[in-house]
């Protein structure tokens, strides 16, 4: 059935001796960042044929780096840390500094994410809470608010790509959905369903639904109906991928050109699945169209599509490398 | 001495003995159960209402403090901050120290805690109160 193939581009050691946890595309999808256990960010730019390592960002944080995100401008980046902050770095000629540290936390931040407006950002913890913040035109960062609405760790943070909604998963085994209401944020929707830890989030391209990832090797799509009625929005689960992931799935993201999403998975293979056109939007069915089974020779911890080009999808892994994939839809 | 003269009922008190000091047994053991784990509940109860109190009471002043510091300040980012010290003020003059049967107190003492550190963030305060916030340290990834 996998008529879709997808293709190891280039394979390069980004964090060696340690994890790589997460890599980032700028927004124009010319250069990547990525973090890593060794505490360090590392900037990707393509040189000729091959991509090089163009600056290290190195004392800003205590511990391992989990998360880094650029800003929708693409001038700045923010980083995550297990030493319960996170750093704002700007570009300055090629080289980035550190402009502010964001204290709050009570301890590991694991993940940090720019709103599409480039004026929000969001953060969570270990401590259960996740923190908005605000920026000005002096590049000061504010608190605007703390939410508690999860009961264990918060994995991973995720803005919706058009409005200013804002999703989270958790250790829980919960997703919960805010909105800003009368001056504050707060829970619009949990979403239950998940059996174990859900680790990451995307939006599809539309904005309509959710794809979630989980310890309970599945992998969730949810769509909403009132995403701008009022009250309450109301969340259900359209479509549960399961028995294709052998152990637990890290990290799922949406293409935003193609609509393909991809796995990352604790197995070390890297998947790509598709929704079948001709099927209900109500009721979706995604086939799996494209699998490496051995991606990376340890745990797959991020996947994350070039936004600009289409089907070049990057991917990190424990080991410390980082693998660029080409992928070629079949029916195209 | 009459009962010596019915061997049945004689017989049966002897008989019964086990049941009947059992019984007896119980019941003294559970009243002084009762009474010892009235004192260790009470005692539990005054320790943990005074960790409450005192966790409560240093939000209050730190945010009391922080009024009086920025009350008169007029700038936009100052009335900002000044939302967030009433905010906290208010949540704790609404918590209701006297009632520990209070069905929401686990819920309301987390609001409370998460506005004084989102205060702490604003003001640039290191949150480094751990004399009297309650913290913890295990390692997850």
């Amino acid at each position: 059935m996998m008529e879709d193939s997808l293709v190891l581009v280039e394979r390069f050691d980004a964090h060696p001796d340690s994890r790589c946890w997460h890599v980032a595309w700028n927004p124009t999808g010319t250069v990547m960042a990525s973090c890593g256990g060794d505490r360090a960010i590392r900037i990707w730019g393509k040189e000729g044929d091959s991509w090089k390592c163009l600056s290290v960002l190195q004392d800003g944080h205590q511990r391992t780096i989990r998360r880094v995100d650029w800003s929708p401008c693409g001038t700045y980046l923010a980083s995550a840390s297990f030493d319960a902050t996170s750093c704002i770095w700007k570009k300055k000629n090629d080289e980035f500094e550190c402009l502010t540290t964001l204290e709050g936390h009570e301890n590991e931040v694991k993940c940090v994410r720019w709103a599409p407006s480039g004026n929000l950002l969001a953060t969570c913890s270990r401590d259960k809470s996740v923190w908005v913040w605000e920026v000005d035109e002096e590049d000061e960062y504010e608190c605007v608010t703390v939410i508690n609405s999860h009961t264990q760790d918060v994995k991973d943070v995720v803005w919706h790509p058009t409005r200013e909604l804002l999703a989270s998963a958790s250790y829980d085994n919960n997703i919960c959905v805010y909105k800003e209401d009368d001056d504050d944020w707060e829970c619009k929707a949990t979403l239950e369903g998940h059996t174990s830890t859900v680790w990451s989030l995307a939006f599809d391209p539309s904005g309509q639904r959710i794809a979630s990832c989980s310890d309970d090797r599945t992998v969730k799509i949810w769509a909403c109906r009132n995403l701008d009625g009022p009250g309450d929005m109301s969340w259900t689960c359209v479509c549960t991928l399961s028995g294709f992931h052998g152990r637990t799935v890290f990290d799922v993201d949406w293409c935003p050109l193609t609509g393909a999403l991809a796995t990352a998975c604790g197995d070390d293979g890297v998947r790509v699945f598709k929704e079948d056109q001709a099927t209900d939007p109500d009721k979706p069915v995604f086939s799996l169209v494209a699998h490496i089974s051995k991606a990376h020779s340890q745990d797959v911890n991020c996947v994350s599509w070039n936004p600009k080009e289409a089907g070049l999808l990057v991917s990190c892994s424990d080991n410390g490398d980082i693998a660029l994939w080409r992928y070629k839809g079949g029916q195209e | 001495m009459a009962q010596a003269l019915t061997p049945g009922v004689s017989f049966d008190r002897i008989f019964l003995a086990d049941n009947r000091y059992q019984a007896e047994g119980y019941r003294e053991g559970y009243d002084a159960g009762i009474r010892q784990g009235k004192l260790e509940g009470k005692a539990h109860g005054a320790s943990h209402g005074a960790r409450v109190s005192a966790e409560v009471s240093f939000y209050y002043g730190f945010a009391l403090t922080w009024k009086c510091l920025i009350q008169n300040k007029e700038d936009a980012k100052s009335k900002k901050h000044m939302r967030c010290v009433e905010t906290l003020m208010t949540r704790i003059d609404d918590f209701p120290l006297g009632e520990p049967q209070y069905e929401n107190l686990l819920e309301d003492m987390q609001k409370i805690r998460t506005k004084f550190r989102q205060l702490c963030s604003l003001m640039n305060v290191p949150t480094d109160f751990s004399d009297y916030t309650r913290s913890n340290s295990q390692m997850t990834f």
